[in-house]
Formats: structure tokens, sequence, C-alpha cells
């Protein structure tokens, strides 16, 4: 349950400063790294900044979400909702100029067919990359094989995560049985799904428990039909004791509410400038870790000779 | 094990089964065809186990510890004795690893000049001891010999009393006046009388000083009193799982609070398998309700 989860315990941060400031630091230590190891002619406006990296990561995510939407056969939401959680960890503590999103978006969708037990074989898995031939599609497959445990690793090995999809579900069989005041709680649950979909683009993950983010979504589109649900606080949930609970709740929610209002769409034109820079980056630094597999840093037993040269693919083969 | 070979003129057990490898002081294994020249032969010994380098390490062990071997009575504190025992890895490990040979050598041979009489006198303890215990087995295998000889002796008593028995009967037959029927009966008497006699042996116990653990019958042990343990009593508490969130209701009280009307009711295929549409509404109304509170404070 998520009371007990590893998410709640190392994945739930206190304020949305505190996750950027970690991605600050993710996206230092990659400075320092290169910096350090001292490779000829490195000047500073090489790399990229916060804000560059940000509107690459969006629209990396963006593609995740219409690769896990046109999967056949079909993904169940969690299996979405997992995978984009791991992208998001991942480059909490990682920074896009280390390892390219677009392996780490197809490995996160793969880890989380694994993990949530949506059983995908790898070649059917391969079948889903449209725009690739067969033998591109292996090689793909491969690069994805090799990025899987250092996933794995980033992610701390915490695999299991709680989606607000559930929770959603069960408030509306909540507000069904105990808030008859409530007459259709149904109509609620289209626009409460939208507001889950965007949310799984922001932050919220990583700053609020999912049923805290369900309730956020109802209330939201209780509001949206003009309908009132303060009584369902108080009355069923218990909390009419509890002002400060509940002001604490609504604070969560006006939260939530901003942060969905202030994600913006990754605009074309600025991809297109940091994509070339960040393939740029990752042609000139990717270098040393190519031959390993990766993950396997202190391995002393001698690296297999990969069986096909590694190609740098496109991001047009993909989709 | 067919999968070691020599590596030098490549034939396996599997294509050589009488082959034979050895290992040598490097710790490489080789086969007995083809020996390299500055190896000797005589430094070579029969594989045992599949890892040659641990063969080496029990080579070399063996020869230190023919060096170092003060015993935990040597020492005064438990400390000194696990610090020479460390220091005795620390030179396995370097000679097994052909890590700083000069200096671990040097090092032994240094050791070995100062207690030369320390370490006659341990081996000569441990040849004492060793010749202890076998004369204890010696002891302890002729008992044992005694000990089936006896029974063998039993048993042959007791066939060739059957055979007299019998023999006895048919001079009966022969000689005497009295008709067969009496001697029949007579014989069957002895014959019971017999019996009994083995089963009584074999009841009584040999009467014996000695219980099996080597104490004597007689001997009092001292057995002290275990110490009564004070602790308090455990009272049993149930477990109590924060969940941060409001009270979930139990599975069983779904139905009548009327949770039920509102979740997909279970078909007969999933009946079967034991589900209910309580368990999958029970879940979510736990996903729901945890952790949807603010954390105090």
């Amino acid at each position: 349950m998520f009371h007990n989860s590893s998410q709640r315990k190392y994945w739930i941060f206190k304020s949305e400063d505190e996750v950027a400031h970690m991605r600050r630091k993710a996206n230092q230590k990659f400075r320092n790294k290169i910096q350090e190891s001292g490779k000829s002619a490195v000047s500073d406006s090489m790399f990229l900044e916060r804000h560059e990296e940000d509107v690459l990561f969006r629209h990396y995510e963006r593609r995740l979400l219409d690769f896990c939407n046109a999967f056949k056969p079909a993904m169940p939401k969690s299996v979405v909702g997992t995978a984009l959680m791991y992208f998001r960890r991942f480059y909490l503590n990682n920074s896009v100029m280390e390892h390219h999103p677009r392996t780490i978006m197809l490995t996160c969708a793969y880890l989380s067919c694994k993990v949530d037990e949506f059983n995908v074989s790898s070649t059917q898995f391969g079948g889903n990359l449209l725009h690739e031939t067969p033998a591109g599609q292996e090689r793909v497959l491969e690069q994805i094989l090799e990025y899987e445990l250092l996933l794995i690793q980033q992610l701390n090995f915490h695999l299991v995560v709680h989606n607000p999809y559930r929770p959603m579900e069960g408030l509306l069989i909540d507000l069904k049985t105990r808030y008859p005041t409530l007459e259709n709680p149904e109509s609620l649950r289209k626009s409460a799904d939208d507001f889950l979909t965007q949310a799984a683009m922001t932050d919220a993950g990583l700053l609020f428990p999912p049923s805290q983010i369900a309730l956020a979504a109802i209330l939201n589109s209780a509001l949206r039909a003009s309908l009132s649900m303060e009584s369902y606080l108080t009355e069923c949930l218990g909390l009419k004791e509890d002002k400060d609970s509940i002001s604490k709740m609504y604070d969560s929610m006006r939260r939530m509410k901003t942060l969905l209002k202030k994600y913006e769409l990754p605009k074309a034109d600025e991809v297109n400038i940091y994509k070339p820079r960040l393939e740029r980056i990752h042609a000139q630094f990717a270098s040393s870790s190519n031959k390993r597999k990766r993950g396997y840093e202190d391995d002393s037993h001698v690296a297999k000779e990969p069986r096909l040269v590694e190609e740098e693919w496109t991001d047009e083969d993909l989709m | 094990m067919d999968d070691q070979g020599c590596p030098r003129c490549k034939t396996t057990k599997y294509r050589n089964p009488s082959l034979k490898l050895m290992v040598n002081v490097c710790g490489h294994t080789l086969c007995e065809n083809c020996c390299d020249t500055p190896l000797r032969k005589s430094n070579f010994r029969v594989q045992l186990f599949e890892d040659p380098t641990v063969d080496k390490e029990v080579e070399i062990r063996k020869k230190v510890l023919k060096i170092y071997n003060k015993r935990d009575f040597d020492f005064s504190s438990l400390r000194e004795y696990n610090d020479y025992l460390e220091q005795v890895e620390d030179i396995v490990y370097n000679l097994t690893n052909n890590l700083d040979v000069e200096n671990t050598k040097l090092k032994m041979e240094q050791y070995q000049r100062e207690h030369r009489d320390l370490i006659q006198k341990n081996k000569a303890t441990l040849t004492r001891e060793q010749e202890e215990l076998e004369e204890l087995l010696l002891l302890e295998q002729q008992g044992n010999e005694q000990r089936r000889l006896d029974v063998l002796q039993d048993e042959q008593r007791q066939l060739q009393a059957k055979r007299k028995n019998k023999q006895a009967l048919l001079d009966e037959l022969e000689q005497s006046q009295l008709p067969a029927t009496i001697l029949l009966a007579q014989h069957k008497v002895r014959a019971a009388q017999l019996e009994t006699q083995i089963e009584q042996q074999k009841q009584t116990v040999k009467p014996t000083n000695l219980f099996s653990t080597g104490i004597h019958m007689r001997q009092t042990v001292s057995l002290v009193a275990v110490p009564k343990v004070e602790d308090v009593l455990f009272h049993y508490k149930p477990l109590h799982v924060e969940t941060y969130g409001p009270p979930v209701p139990e599975l069983e009280q779904l139905s009548r609070v009327g949770y039920l009307n509102h979740v997909r009711a279970a078909m007969p295929q999933d009946t079967a398998g034991g589900y209910t549409s309580a368990l999958a509404c029970h879940r979510a109304i736990q996903d729901a309700f945890s952790g949807l509170f603010p954390l105090k404070g």
C-alpha cells in the first residue's frame, strides 16, 4: 500500500524548490564530470542550461506518452503512469546530457511493462517501433537491454509506483456509496481522468500522494461542473474537527492546480534548437561507456564485445 | 569435469578419460603429457579442487602453517590470537596472489629463526596429540571388534545347542524304549526351554560401569542450577499500521454498507477462482484512503 511504500519514503519531496534543486545538482554534476575528465576544448556554452534541459525533457516525455498510447496491444493506464514516473525520477538525479532521453524513454516503457505485469515479449515491444526495419528494431532492443540495469540502479531499485488511477476509482465508489448529495458522480469521471493525465506530465507525482492527486482531480471536476463537495470532506472523511488538515488539503490542491496550469507544451522551434546541441554533446562525451554494458560499473570481469557496433540512430527512426 | 582440459595440448577428460590433471606450484593445471621445462615434475600434485587457485592456496597454506603453528592457548588474550591469525592470513594471501613475495618470504624466514624452539615444541605436541587420538581410535575399534565377535559366538552356541537337541532326539528315538510320541513331546519341551533361555540372554543387559558418553556410572557430575531469569510478562498488542488517511471499512462490512452495489459484480468464471467483487472494492477503497491526509506539522 502507499503508506508503507518506498514511494512515500524516498520519492515524495517537500516542495517544488527541492525538486528543482535536485535537477540543478544533476546538471552541475555532469558539468563537473566533464570538466574533471579534462576533455579538450570544453566551453561552458556547450552545455545545456536548466531551462533548455527542461524543454527537451518535456518533449521526450510527450513522445513517451504518444508511444505508450499508440502501443499495440493497448497499454493499461497504470503501465503508462509507471513509465512516466520512471522517466521523471531518472532525470531527477541525472542530466539529459549524460544519457540520451530517447533510449531512456523506451527503457522506461519496457521496464514498466515488466514491473506492472503487462506481458509483452521483447519482439512484440520492438514491433511497436513503427519506423524501423526489423534489423533496426533489434538494434534498439539491444540498446534498451543495455540501459535497463542502469535505469533500475538510478531508481534505487524502487520499482513499485503507486498511480492515482485506482484511488480515483475508489473515491468514486465511496462517493456513490456514502455521499448521496452528489447525484451522479460518474459525470465527474471524464474530466477527472483528463486532470490525472495532465498531472502525470507535471511534478505532482513527486510531491503529493496519489490519493491526494485523485481527490484533487475529483474536486476540480466538481468545481468545473459547479457542484459543491465541501461536506464530503467534513462529513465522510471525518475531518469535521480537523480544520488544520482541511486547510492543508485545500492548499495542496491549489498547488497541484498551479502545477497543471504552469505546464506548457514544448515549443517546436525551441526543441529544434536544443536537440542538435544535445546530439553534439552526446557525440562528443558519451564515448567511454560505449563498449561496456551500462550499469555494470565495477565489474571486474572482461566486458563482452558488443555483438553489433552501436550505431547512432536518430529520433526519426522512432516514430 | 568435461570442460577441464590441459591448456597446452587441449586433450580433455572427454577425449582421454584416463587423463589426470595436475596442479603445479604456480597454480596452473597441466596434464601429464606436456609439462613445461622450467616447472619440475616433482612439484606437481593431483588437482583436488575445480579451481586451481584453490589448490595452490591449499598447498601454500600447508607450508605456512608448518612454520606458524602457534595454538590458541599460547596467547594471553583473544585479541592477540586474532592478530596472529590475521598475520598468517595476510601471508597466505600475499603468496597466493603473488604480491610482495620477497618481503613475505623474508618475514617467514625471520619468524622461523626467532621462534625455532617454539615451533619444534608445538610440532612435538601436535604429534603427541595425534598419537593419543590414534590410540583412542584404536581402542574404540578394538572394542567394536570384540563386541562383534561376542555376538557371533553367542549365535554359534545357540545353533549348536539346537543341533545337539535334535541329535539327542534322534538318539533317543533309536535307543530308548519309550513310545515315539512321548519322546517327541519331551523334545518339544526341551526346545521350548532352549528358546526361553535364548530370549532371556538377549534381555539381560551386560553389566558395565560406563555410560556411552564415557562417564562412570558411580561418578557424580555436578549440575549447576540454571539461573532463573526474571522477565516482564509478554502482553499482546495488536499491530497498528499508520495509513495517513481515513479508516477503511472491513472487507466483510463492504456489502452491508452498500459499497458493492457500485462495483462490477463477479462473474461465475471469476468466483470459480476465489475472486469476489468485495476484494476489488476493498483494494480501491484502501488505495483511495491511503495517504489522503496531509502530514501533521
